[in-house]
């Protein structure tokens, strides 16, 4: 051996590889499980890598048809994309409402009580087991068409993942200042206040704003079951062929869901504070970010001279209480101006009840194998759409990660590509692929890869770019280029959070796979809209049944998983 | 010690045997805060240098700029001959595998195990990324041992970083500067997280490993009487200037203290200090 150098003879006992353990021994086994999961599900699918480019292909050719847009009704599709708007905030802020106390009840360091625990979890996997549009169509179905059956369903559905973030933002806050505001005797609400609530918030806000992108392309497709918005020129545009004026929707979303996009990600980085956004674009002037130095140099040293008891006025705190003063506006607004008889709202809401009555009890009224075979394929396509669209996601994340790239330009371009491909609802997408290679689960995969792809890009990139510098710096210090800190530093602290995205993105997608049938995309969705359209509403409870529970053992097994890798 | 008697050399020049030189360097921020102001000094090869000071008196800043973590507003640092504030990023490279770094939060990563976080040091001597022990050569992997062994944390090698008190975490710290085999080793505040049994455990651990190895040290502290005893020289700072440089042999504690009393005027400090020097 060519240790003979540095060995002492004193170490013969000493081993240089890590002991193999029962943990490592299911790492590996999980691992391989899974591949072999998502091979059974590709020959299911009966994808073939080898038709790939004639797929793009025909989808290539069908943009042909649908160009040039026509505008000719624009009124039409601005007051309807002002609706989606309010719909997705309200929508929004009534799953925040909604979450927060679901959230403190589900989460370890908040509540002692196991049952409660496990009891507010399953509520908020409940939640987002029913898919949104199959949520809007029973409402619709319970309160009429309209925008308030929409705010609804997006309110209850997006539970599922705000609840479930913030409690997972609320765990993850260190334990060592709770126990310090415990031991000078505070109160359990004051303790989540002062010791747990400032550690989360800022991952809150960025959930919470994160959901409202989410929403807003959520409540674009919800006009397919008739809860209002843009969807429903999308819709009806598409179901006459008329491609023109589809695309023209289309567009005006995309540019509409992209200027709120920036809007959002700028708000989201300025509420977290992370050296504000102010100070970023303000870095491209370096007049103005002398402009505002100057400007928070001359405020802070007055508060210290006039010893003042609250935060100076510095930009960033102008900036900051400034998008919080729009964002309260903004939501009056929506109040306000929906096109939703509140009072009327309110009053009919016992209307639910009739419609939950018709949903009981679950039956297959004769469709078992149908059901079956729907939920199957359903799952394949989760599993091979999120498999290939994580494969692409992993590149492009680290590609948009900023505090990966030494050049910035870079990153902001890859987030700026990534962003704009977003733009485009999952369900729109299937549409395209769906009418470009025919009816079918292999377009249906493929556009949820798409879709998984550029959602799950974002994911990693803001996971990445939350690695701790430290270990990084340590690496750099020892002489090692950027690919070894890298492969170094920050891969070993992104695989525990990348498994949990793993497990979660499955989670979501298999939700997604199983309204893709609504627009011939293959999977359960096909007889899920089927059974509301025809008022077989306890054949809807039973699919809903079978959803809920692959979604409760993927997140039960992502538990577990998580564990494993931690 | 060499180190003893080369120690008071003239400020801002390059000394024959100076492995660490610092000339009229100052470095100010983006926001505006000079942390580093027109500080120079000579380390000649050997000498454990303390450096003193309280948080914000640009300790860290310093440490940062003389393995390039920082660039310079103004001046030069030169370690071994390389000058870091010229070195292209290649350079740069070269000129840190010499030179052991310890921060003050460790920076392990807590998922690694303990010989992995080791083997993380050979980094600048290896091509390509490595992930997972098996990667590294089985040289290095027996070197990692060995350097495990040294700081007494044998035992330890395979299990995960995180699983550590503070104390042995900043001991496999240690152990992966020590992989570098350097001749010079950066302390930056290496025991400000450690309790004051594992602190002591630290820095006898570093003056030992300085002493045997023949190795330059510079190690900034805020607790004066840490210092004493286990350096060659003191140096203060104070808002990022030089405040007192001077052999730590015949230095009572007392007298040091004055370095962080806030009493009095600046020039009034000063001139206790110039009278200390």
């Amino acid at each position: 051996m060519s240790n003979k150098t540095t060995t002492t003879h004193d170490a013969p006992s000493m081993r240089t590889t890590p002991p193999v353990s029962g943990r490592l021994v299911l790492q590996w086994v999980f691992f391989v499980g899974y591949l072999l999961v998502f091979l059974w599900s590709w020959n299911k699918l009966n994808m073939s890598v080898f038709s790939f480019f004639s797929d793009l292909g025909n989808v290539g050719n069908l943009f042909k048809r649908m160009y040039p847009p026509d505008f000719g009704d624009m009124g039409r599709i601005v007051e309807a994309m002002v609706e989606t708007i309010w719909m997705a905030l309200l929508g929004t802020v009534g799953a925040v409402i909604l979450s927060y106390p679901l959230a403190l009840a589900a989460a370890h360091n908040t509540t002692k009580s196991k049952a409660l625990r496990a009891l507010s979890r399953g509520v908020i996997t409940l939640s987002r087991a029913v898919p949104e549009i199959i949520l809007a169509a029973i409402f619709v179905a319970a309160f009429g068409p309209g925008p308030f059956s929409g705010i609804l369903a997006l309110a209850l559905h997006s539970i599922g993942m705000i609840g479930r973030l913030f409690a997972d933002a609320i765990e993850t806050a260190t334990e060592q200042p709770r126990e310090a505001v415990i031991s000078v005797g505070a109160t359990k609400r004051q303790t989540t206040r002062s010791a747990i609530l400032p550690q989360a918030l800022p991952s809150m806000i960025a959930t919470s704003l994160f959901r409202f992108e989410i929403n807003l392309r959520g409540s674009a497709i919800l006009g397919l079951v008739g809860a209002g918005g843009i969807g429903q020129i999308i819709s009806e545009s598409l179901e006459t062929i008329q491609y023109r004026p589809a695309l023209a929707a289309v567009l005006v979303l995309f540019v509409v869901i992209l200027a709120i996009e920036i809007v959002s990600t700028s708000v989201r980085r300025s509420l977290i504070g992370e050296a504000a956004n102010l100070q970023l674009s303000a870095q491209r002037y370096s007049f103005l970010k002398k402009m505002f130095q100057r400007r928070d140099a001359r405020v802070n040293k007055a508060a210290t001279a006039e010893r003042r008891l609250s935060p100076p006025w510095t930009s960033e705190r102008l900036f900051r209480t400034t998008m919080l003063a729009s964002a309260i506006v903004l939501i009056v607004a929506a109040i306000v101006t929906v096109n939703v008889d509140w009072i009327r709202a309110i009053t009919n809401f016992d209307q639910i009840s009739i419609v939950l009555k018709q949903m009981l009890p679950p039956s297959f009224s004769g469709e078992r194998s149908n059901v079956f075979t729907g939920l199957i394929e359903s799952f394949a396509i989760s599993v091979v759409a999120t498999t290939l669209g994580v494969a692409i996601a992993l590149p492009l994340g680290v590609a948009m990660a900023r505090n990966i790239n030494v050049r910035r330009w870079f990153s902001t371009f890859m987030r700026m590509f990534v962003l704009a491909l977003r733009g485009i609802p999952e369900l729109i997408i299937a549409v395209i692929f769906v009418s470009a290679m025919g009816l079918g689960a292999v377009p249906g995969t493929l556009a949820l890869s798409v879709t998984v792809a550029v959602f799950a890009a974002k994911l990693f990139a803001d996971t990445m770019e939350e690695v701790s510098p430290a270990p990084r710096e340590a690496v750099v210090s020892v002489g090692a280029t950027r690919p070894q800190e890298f492969i170094s530093s920050v891969v070993p602290q992104f695989v525990s959070p990348f498994v949990a995205h793993f497990f979660y993105l499955l989670d979501v997608f298999f939700r997604s796979s199983t309204v893709l049938g609504i627009v011939g995309g293959g999977g359960i969705g096909f007889l899920l809209l089927q059974s509301i359209r025809v008022f077989e509403f306890q054949l809807t409870t039973m699919i809903v049944l079978g959803v809920y529970l692959i979604v409760l053992s993927i997140e039960w097994l992502g538990l577990g998983v998580r564990r494993l890798y931690r | 010690m060499q180190g003893l008697t080369n120690g008071m050399t003239s400020h801002g020049g390059f000394e024959g045997d100076a492995v660490v030189s610092v000339a009229s360097l100052s470095k100010k921020f983006p926001n505006g805060t000079l942390a580093v102001d027109n500080v120079s000094f000579d380390v000649p090869a050997g000498q454990v240098l303390g450096l003193l000071g309280l948080s914000g008196s640009g300790k860290s800043t310093l440490m940062r700029l003389i393995n390039g973590l920082h660039q310079p507003t103004s001046g030069h640092v030169s370690v071994l001959g390389a000058v870091i504030d010229e070195c292209s990023p290649s350079e740069l490279r070269d000129a840190r595998r010499n030179i052991g770094f310890v921060f003050q939060q460790f920076g392990l990563v807590g998922r690694m195990t303990c010989i992995e976080n080791v083997l993380v040091g050979s980094l600048g001597r290896l091509r390509g990324p490595r992930l997972g022990v098996r990667m590294y050569p089985k040289a290095l992997r027996v070197k990692a041992l060995e350097r495990l062994e040294r700081v007494g944390l044998l035992a330890q090698a395979f299990q995960r970083a995180d699983t550590l008190s503070g104390g042995q975490m900043q001991r496999v710290a240690i152990a992966r500067s020590l992989m570098q085999e350097p001749k010079v080793l950066l302390a930056d505040e290496p025991v400000a997280s450690l309790d004051p049994e594992s602190s002591v455990q630290v820095l006898d651990l570093i003056s030992q490993i300085a002493r045997e190895d023949g190795m330059t040290v510079i190690c900034s502290l805020h607790q004066v009487e840490l210092a004493v005893g286990r350096t060659d020289r003191l140096i203060g700072l104070r808002d990022g200037r030089v405040v007192l440089d001077k052999m730590t042999a015949g230095t009572d504690q007392e007298s040091v203290m004055s370095l962080y009393r806030r009493s009095g005027t600046a020039e009034a400090e000063e001139a206790r200090v110039a009278q200390l020097a």
